[in-house]
């Protein structure tokens, strides 16, 4: 966003692109399909089903370019156009081809102020990708993401629109690439709520231990 | 009846209306932009804020509860309420920006963040004069801008389609042009892309928004964002001259707007009749502007031998009364379905007067063009217009075996081109002596015409056409013609002048008045020269003479027909049961 309000310029979409799949490439299993039907079956009219269904393909090809697109409108009897729009829409649908693991890293207003834009300097360098950007690898995908609603645990990021890692610091993000180069799921971390403090004895972060520097004082304490 | 107060007054209504469009049907007036009255209400433009209240009753008696003063109290909805998605109740209290500081400061407020990233381009904008934002942010908005930041740059001059360019940071994202493409003409080539700052109106790559009715995007829309390919740039709305009409490219008679500046055509737009066209056009009738600009001929002119010269009127309409007068009992007439129901009359008058025969119009039908909705196989304006007054399609082959035996020495064309529809050739009238009334130089008729006549199109005459399902509907001319009609001149309204243009105007172009003469002026002009006069003259007279003596036009006088058109009888009801199955 940043960068968008420095320079605040909307590209008109490539009116042609070069498709990216062949038409044998380009179709649903009978399995898919009979998922597509079920998820239309819930909703008076199949323009509910459209997000689900652009979710599996995105699962299936990997990021949804135009002949994608089609394939869903086709699917469900919608025009291209307005599946098309539902797909520009959210940034979490893909449109270009992205790396295998998309990092996107809060730096809305919470984030920002917990050190945001240093987390995503950090990654820019490590991965040598700028933001917006695919490493030369094609293995990652750096973006900028406004407020994700974890700003509870920030500064934090989203991996491949599913876990969130919360409470950055460099460390921790080492720790997560080698995780994500071996191969392995991101480890698990829950964000305790705040009725919860008492039971952790008035701190609502199950990694504290970790993070030391960043420990909430004890309600008891701020309340005083 | 149920009732609801709007500013203090109060008003009876009917059903279950939309506080906009009760508003609107009042007179009262309230900004908004993405409310249109024939598709789906979004609510998304916000511009139509008002605050709605409804008499406190209490819980227990359900009696209205009153204050010191003994008013009733009102309890208003916590938030302002957008007046095109509330349906009226009984009893409501609403308060439009004329009662409430609180609406006059929302509405203002809107307009603010509107036009944040609204280039405000008026100055070369094709909308500007008749744009909803710029007038509403005139009325309503505020005096300037708090807004201090880059604006938000989108794609400019980008060709949706063969027709229509979009602007997107003029766009204000009321989603009407997607509405129209979804729900009206369900072409669904149109969407919104993107979101928040940087959303607009586009088509899904590859998709070129090409659809048949593609223009009707650029007058639903309430900015310059959407404009025409042919008309971008080509004129001021205040140089136009706009003028009542319908269209004369199919069979539909839609109703029309024909803008004029110098005697030139320069875009036709829609004109609301629910019972036609509602507030819809065609591209094709709206790219027909050109007919009435181009190609159009210099003056009438005589072939001696095989040159045709230019001559004058009186010259030629006097050499086609002697054409008719030797020729008698042979002279054929062609009608026209491209002419008026007052140039066809006039027509049958004139065989009437040389004892000639009419024998018919040539239809030109296109089968497949007509799409069920306002476009129609049938590619002329007034057919049923011919048959009602009796005129039946020709019999081609039968006229086509005269024609080359040279049985007919005499044939006069109302508005139309034989030769280009395929009834006879060039050569096959060389025996004939052929007067023509053509409206352009390209007709392929005229180098077998003996005497050739320009005359007026639906631009520039008054007279009336019928559309397919029987609907009588009149035209006035929005141009002048070169030569004085008094008639004519009566009718195109006397404050026109300026915006014609006089020969003092700089921009003024004296080629652009067509030396063209309806047919119905130049029929008479023929039959005084062999001596007989035709009663009654002028289009008001002939109509409101048919009206009474044709059953198939009861009542379709001038005025009855006003500026919408009158159904008449079933067709059925006047069909001679000989040339029943023949259509
Ligand atoms: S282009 Fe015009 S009609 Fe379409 S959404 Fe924008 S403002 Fe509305
Ligand atoms: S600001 Fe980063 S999650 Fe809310
Ligand atoms: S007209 Fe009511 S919100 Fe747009």
């Amino acid at each position: 966003m940043a960068d968008f309000i420095r320079n605040p310029v909307v590209a008109l979409p490539d009116p042609n692109p070069e498709s990216h799949f062949s038409e044998e490439e380009l179709i649903f299993t009978e399995d898919e399909k009979a998922r597509i039907a079920g998820w239309v079956s819930q909703y008076p009219t199949s323009d509910g089903a459209v997000m689900w269904t652009l979710w599996l393909a995105q699962e299936k090809f990997g990021f949804l370019p135009p002949e994608v697109l089609q394939l869903v409108a086709v699917e469900l009897s919608l025009p291209y156009a307005q599946v098309y729009g539902v797909a520009t829409f959210y940034t979490q649908y893909f449109k270009e081809k992205k790396g295998t693991f998309v990092l996107d890293v809060c730096t809305c207003f919470s984030c920002q102020f917990c050190g945001g834009y240093d987390i995503l300097a950090y990654l820019e360098e490590k991965l040598e990708v700028k933001r917006g950007h695919t490493s030369a690898c094609g293995r990652y995908t750096l973006q900028e993401a406004e407020c994700l609603g974890a700003c509870g645990s920030a500064p934090m990021m989203q991996v491949n629109n599913g876990p969130y890692a919360h409470n950055l610091t460099p460390e921790k993000i080492d720790e997560l690439l080698e995780a994500m180069e071996a191969g392995k799921p991101l480890p698990f971390v829950s964000v305790t709520l705040p009725q919860d403090e008492d039971e952790m004895g008035g701190n609502r972060r199950t990694d504290a231990e970790a993070v030391e520097g960043y420990i909430t004082p004890p309600r008891s304490e701020r309340t005083q | 009846m149920p009732q609801v107060i709007i500013d203090g007054k109060s008003y009876e209504f009917e059903g279950r209306p939309s506080l906009l469009q009760f508003c609107l049907d009042h007179g009262i007036e309230l900004p908004h932009f993405c409310y249109h009255p024939s598709m789906s209400v979004p609510a998304n433009c916000r511009q139509c804020l008002v605050d709605i209240g409804a008499p406190m009753r209490d819980r227990q008696t359900g009696e209205i509860q009153v204050d010191e003063q003994g008013e009733p109290v009102i309890q208003y909805f916590p938030k302002l309420q957008t007046s095109c998605s509330h349906i009226v109740s009984d009893g409501q209290v609403v308060h439009t920006a004329r009662s409430s500081e609180k609406v006059k400061d929302a509405q203002r407020d809107t307009l603010e963040f509107l036009l944040i990233n609204h280039p405000l381009d008026c100055p070369i904008c094709d909308q500007a004069g008749h744009c909803p934002l710029q007038i509403q942010a005139y009325k309503y908005g505020p005096e300037g801008s708090r807004f201090e930041f880059r604006k938000v740059h989108k794609p400019k001059k980008v060709k949706l389609g063969p027709r229509v360019v979009l602007d997107a940071e003029r766009c204000i994202n009321c989603t009407r042009c997607v509405r129209f493409t979804d729900e009206i003409s369900k072409s669904g080539q149109l969407t919104i892309i993107e979101r928040g700052v940087k959303n607009y109106p586009m088509t899904p790559p590859g998709v070129s928004f090409d659809e048949p009715y593609s223009m009707n995007v650029i007058d639903l829309c309430p900015v310059g964002a959407l404009t025409s390919v042919d008309f971008r740039f080509q004129a001021r709305i205040w140089e136009m001259a706009s003028t009542p009409s319908i269209t004369t490219t199919n069979a539909k008679g839609s109703n029309c707007h024909l803008w004029v500046r110098d005697n030139l055509v320069l875009r036709i737009t829609p004109r609301a009749n629910p019972d036609v066209n509602e507030f819809w056009l065609p591209d094709e009738d709206r790219l027909a502007y050109r007919r009435f600009n181009e190609d159009r001929p210099a003056g009438p002119s005589i072939a001696g031998g095989t040159r045709a010269a230019f001559s004058s009127w009186d010259a030629s309409l006097q050499r086609a009364a002697e054409i008719l007068q030797s020729a008698g009992e042979n002279a054929v007439f062609i009608a026209s379905a491209y002419a008026t129901v007052e140039d066809n009359w006039m027509l049958m008058q004139l065989a009437d007067a040389v004892g000639g025969q009419v024998a018919g119009y040539i239809p030109h039908i296109d089968p497949g063009h007509g799409d069920g909705w306002l476009c129609t196989d049938d590619r002329t304006p007034n057919r049923q217009g011919c048959e009602r007054l009796g005129i039946y399609p020709i019999d081609e082959t039968l006229w086509r075996a005269r024609i080359e035996s040279g049985e007919v020495t005499a044939l006069y064309v109302l508005e139309d081109d034989p030769v280009a529809s395929g009834l006879c050739s060039v050569e096959s009238l060389a025996g004939t002596e052929v007067i023509l009334h053509y409206h352009h130089t390209t007709n392929q008729t005229l180098p077998a015409a003996r005497v050739a006549l320009p005359a007026a199109m639906a631009a520039e005459t008054i007279g009336t056409f019928v559309n397919e399902s029987g609907r009588a509907q009149r035209v006035i001319p929005a141009k002048a013609i070169k030569g004085t009609n008094r008639t004519l001149m009566m009718q195109m309204g006397l404050s026109r002048a300026d915006r014609h243009g006089t020969p003092f105007d700089r921009w003024h172009n004296e080629s652009h008045y067509i030396d063209c003469k309806p047919s119905w002026e130049m029929i008479p002009m023929i039959t005084r020269a062999l001596g007989t006069e035709i009663n009654p003259q002028g289009p008001r007279k002939i109509m409101q003479h048919i009206s009474e003596t044709n059953p198939a036009f009861a009542g379709a006088t001038h005025d009855a027909m006003g500026l919408t058109g009158i159904d008449l009888c079933l067709k059925e009801s006047f069909q001679p049961a000989h040339l029943e199955g023949t259509h």
